[in-house]
């Protein structure tokens, strides 16, 4: 923490050293940032710096400041319709898109941030280059400084395209969330024809309150509960459920393992949309397997023996809550199997053999090099992708809302936030922002920071934890 | 000894058996369903009574106003192509920067991009939807193959992994002998990890070609022909669909799993190399 800012308290004092320290041709790059290179003959360079400066300025007057100016209150003039009987059109008065507000003032933000971390690298870079004339140094040509791009510089070429996909894809709409956490943007404040704005920390307050007449608190301590449980079996089953088959299958007395391989892997082959759905319309009311249980009679003994209520001539697989978190989990190891089974067999040829031998001549059972050797070193290997998968599971949209989609909750305290018993914390903000008449994007973005909470402390852990005494260049 | 040997391999094997058959139940059933002549959803009987190719008859060459198929597959096959080849390039790309060159925030920007893959895609899927109707891009495949695609630089970890194994007295001796590090990366690093190569292709083909959720908030079309497979086959299990459509469906399922299915024979013995190949680094 310490050299952290250190280092940002070096870089502020670096650019006060380059204006401080600059002659004439560096303290104009100021003003126009290709003098610099222009006092340097560095023509192309110079050119290139200013005309991204007038665009920065043009694109920030033109566009983002109309919108940043708006900021403070995400708009105030309401869309309204106007209609003129006499020319029979509609007239739209110039009305304020918070969204638009919101999301554009982000974009302006991100450059005029981008643009600052370049205006001050761009002067220390002027400033090196004074320095570098007055020592008489060569002073790279624009080809050489093309040259270098493929080279000394490459990671640039490399990362510029992914970084600005992230951008976009990810940086920008993360942001935008999280603002709307602290908004009322749902469907009675739907732009274009309605304006929403901030309300502070409300939303929070509404996530963790527990009175009767919001269900917010009380889904949200629950669903937070079943996801944990959730990601825990989940994880677990299927890891071990991978390696105890995979190690079955590789065992010396079993004969054409490709082939058994083989058929396991076909299940990861047809994609989870498919099956899922598949078996899920399986497990339905009216389902095929319902319908071979009552005809063997076991609708009738889970009856009996009360586990099923009288009133039910079937039995609730994936609809009633209890039933269908056993089959979730369940269904789940039916996915996850093959893909561990994969993965573990390719770890477990790897085992180094020897370690094997010298146990078994010590007389070591076949349970305890399990337990003391092969689970170790699969720990070892796995353990990071343990985390992944972890945190994979807390996020797993498809196995719940694909498998749980006919589900209806009976508990009004759930469906007042929109909410059932099987739901995840992304399914259910997925839920709230789709299949509701309420749409609330803000609740939605409170439980999908919560969730981002979660993940990043877990992470944040455990990778600690790895990368402590740094093993990345082990191998190398 | 003997035949307590011999008696104890057949039980495995007959466990064995079990399993497999366990697993493939659904996988037979969609089989069969799709092989059926019944068109909804059969209850009382697990092989239909009369067989048929009908459903992939109507699949491919009677499109109604519902199931499209053969527009679904090609949508689908196209953002797959496109999304195979732009991410596996960028995850190359940024696996060897990170793994293979030193500079100034690197590990800055290596534990950025971690924190921003934990944020949930299905949240900032809202606001991605919202960006791309600001650059007019939603409805629209290009719009999906650049939803898809743009933000695969941050699934770089498996493949720095394995960048990280190879070693770099290789790459020293290229720039010994003048190799720039464009050509280091094209003619050295790019040679000698094609199961890793091959893994991030099946993957990035995958992720696309499975994806359900971002189809479903990107594209809002009601015509079918604008669909991907996934919404596609997702919508004929619709409550009013499902009775005239689910064997339909069915051999959808099958259809859509047969790209599948040929990448991971033709692929099975690189990928699990590929993927113990970056994993045994942890």
């Amino acid at each position: 923490m310490k050299k952290f800012f250190k280092g940002i308290g070096q870089y502020f004092a670096n650019f006060g050293t380059a204006v401080a320290k600059g002659d004439l041709w560096t303290r104009l790059s100021l003003v126009i940032m290709g003098m610099g290179y222009f006092g340097r003959k560095q023509i192309v360079k110079g050119i290139l710096m200013t005309l991204i400066e007038i665009g920065f300025f043009m694109f920030t007057f033109q566009f983002s400041l109309t919108y940043l100016a708006k900021l403070g209150t995400l708009g105030t003039v309401q869309r309204e319709e106007v209609f003129d009987p006499l020319t029979l059109t509609k007239t739209v008065n110039d009305y304020d898109n918070s969204l638009l507000i919101l999301l554009c003032s982000i974009i302006g933000i991100l450059f005029i941030v981008a643009f600052i971390l370049l205006y001050i690298s761009n002067m220390k870079t002027v400033y090196r280059l004074q320095q570098m004339k007055e020592e008489g140094k060569h002073i790279n040509t624009f080809r050489e400084d093309c040259r270098q791009m493929i080279n000394n510089k490459f990671y640039i070429t490399l990362l510029t395209l992914p970084s600005l996909g992230v951008i976009i894809i990810n940086v920008i709409p993360i942001l935008f969330m999280v603002c709307v956490a602290f908004t009322n943007y749902d469907a009675a404040h739907m732009p274009p024809s309605n304006l929403f704005t901030w309300v502070g920390l409300k939303n929070w307050g509404t996530l963790f309150s527990f009175n009767r007449n919001s269900g917010f608190g009380y889904a949200f301590i629950r669903i937070l509960g079943w996801t944990l449980v959730w990601a825990a079996f989940a994880t677990f089953t299927t890891y071990i459920g991978g390696i105890l088959l995979a190690k079955f299958i590789n065992n010396n007395n079993t004969k054409c393992k490709k082939l058994w391989r083989s058929l396991f892997v076909v299940t990861i082959a047809i994609p989870q949309f498919v099956t899922l759905l598949l078996v899920s319309k399986m497990f339905g009311t009216y389902g095929i397997v319902n319908g071979f249980c009552s005809r063997i009679g076991l609708t009738s003994f889970l009856k009996d023996i009360g586990l099923l209520s009288g009133s039910l001539n079937y039995i609730p697989f994936l609809s009633k809550p209890g039933w269908a978190h056993v089959m979730v989990i369940l269904i789940n190891i039916w996915i996850g199997v093959p893909y561990q089974m994969l993965i573990a067999t390719g770890i477990l040829m790897n085992i180094p053999n020897d370690q094997l031998e010298s146990a078994r001549i010590d007389g070591a059972t076949n349970f305890q090099i399990f337990w003391k050797i092969t689970m170790p070193y699969m720990l070892f290997v796995t353990g990071p992708s343990l985390i992944t998968s972890f945190i994979g599971n807390i996020n797993n949209f498809n196995v719940i809302f694909l498998l749980t989609g006919d589900y209806v909750t009976t508990n009004p305290m759930y469906a007042m936030a929109n909410a059932s018993e099987t739901d995840l914390l992304i399914t259910w903000l997925f839920k709230i922002t789709t299949n509701s008449t309420t749409k609330q994007y803000y609740m939605a973005s409170v439980i999908g920071i919560v969730v981002f909470v979660i993940c990043a402390g877990l992470t944040l852990v455990t990778f600690s934890r790895m990368t402590k005494g740094d093993r990345e260049e082990v191998y190398q | 000894m003997k035949v307590k040997k011999t008696i104890k391999q057949i039980i495995r094997h007959l466990v064995l058996a079990a399993l497999a058959l366990f697993w493939l139940i659904p996988i037979i059933w969609l089989f069969v369903t799709a092989l059926g002549a019944e068109k909804g959803i059969n209850t009382n009987h697990f092989f239909p009574e009369k067989w048929s190719l009908d459903n992939f008859a109507q699949l491919f060459f009677r499109p109604d106003t519902v199931a499209n198929f053969p527009a679904w597959f090609k949508n689908s096959f196209i953002i797959g192509c496109a999304c195979c080849v732009i991410s596996s390039v960028f995850v190359l790309m940024v696996a060897y920067a990170f793994s293979c060159m030193r500079f100034k925030g690197r590990k800055a920007l290596m534990n950025f991009s971690i924190i921003i893959g934990m944020f949930p895609g299905v949240l900032s899927m809202l606001a991605i939807y919202f960006v791309m109707k600001l650059l007019g891009l939603n409805d629209s495949l290009i719009g999906l193959i650049v939803v898809y695609s743009a933000g695969s630089g941050l699934g770089y970890l498996i493949c720095k992994g394995f960048f990280d194994t190879i070693p770099v007295s290789l790459r020293e001796a290229a720039k010994i002998e003048g190799a720039s590090e464009l050509t280091t990366f094209v003619r050295i690093v790019i040679p000698l990890s094609k199961p890793m190569i091959v893994y991030t292709v099946i993957n990035s083909f995958m992720a696309p070609w499975m994806d359900f959720v971002m189809a479903r908030i990107m594209i809002n079309s009601k015509e079918p022909a604008n669909w991907t497979v996934s919404i596609g086959l997702y919508n004929i299990l619709q409550r009013t669909l499902i009775g005239d459509y689910f064997a339909v469906f069915c051999a959808g399922g099958l259809i859509v799993a047969v790209p599948l299915s040929i990448l991971f024979v033709i692929m099975q013995k690189f990928y699990v190399e590929g993927i113990t190949g970056g994993a045994v680094k942890g």
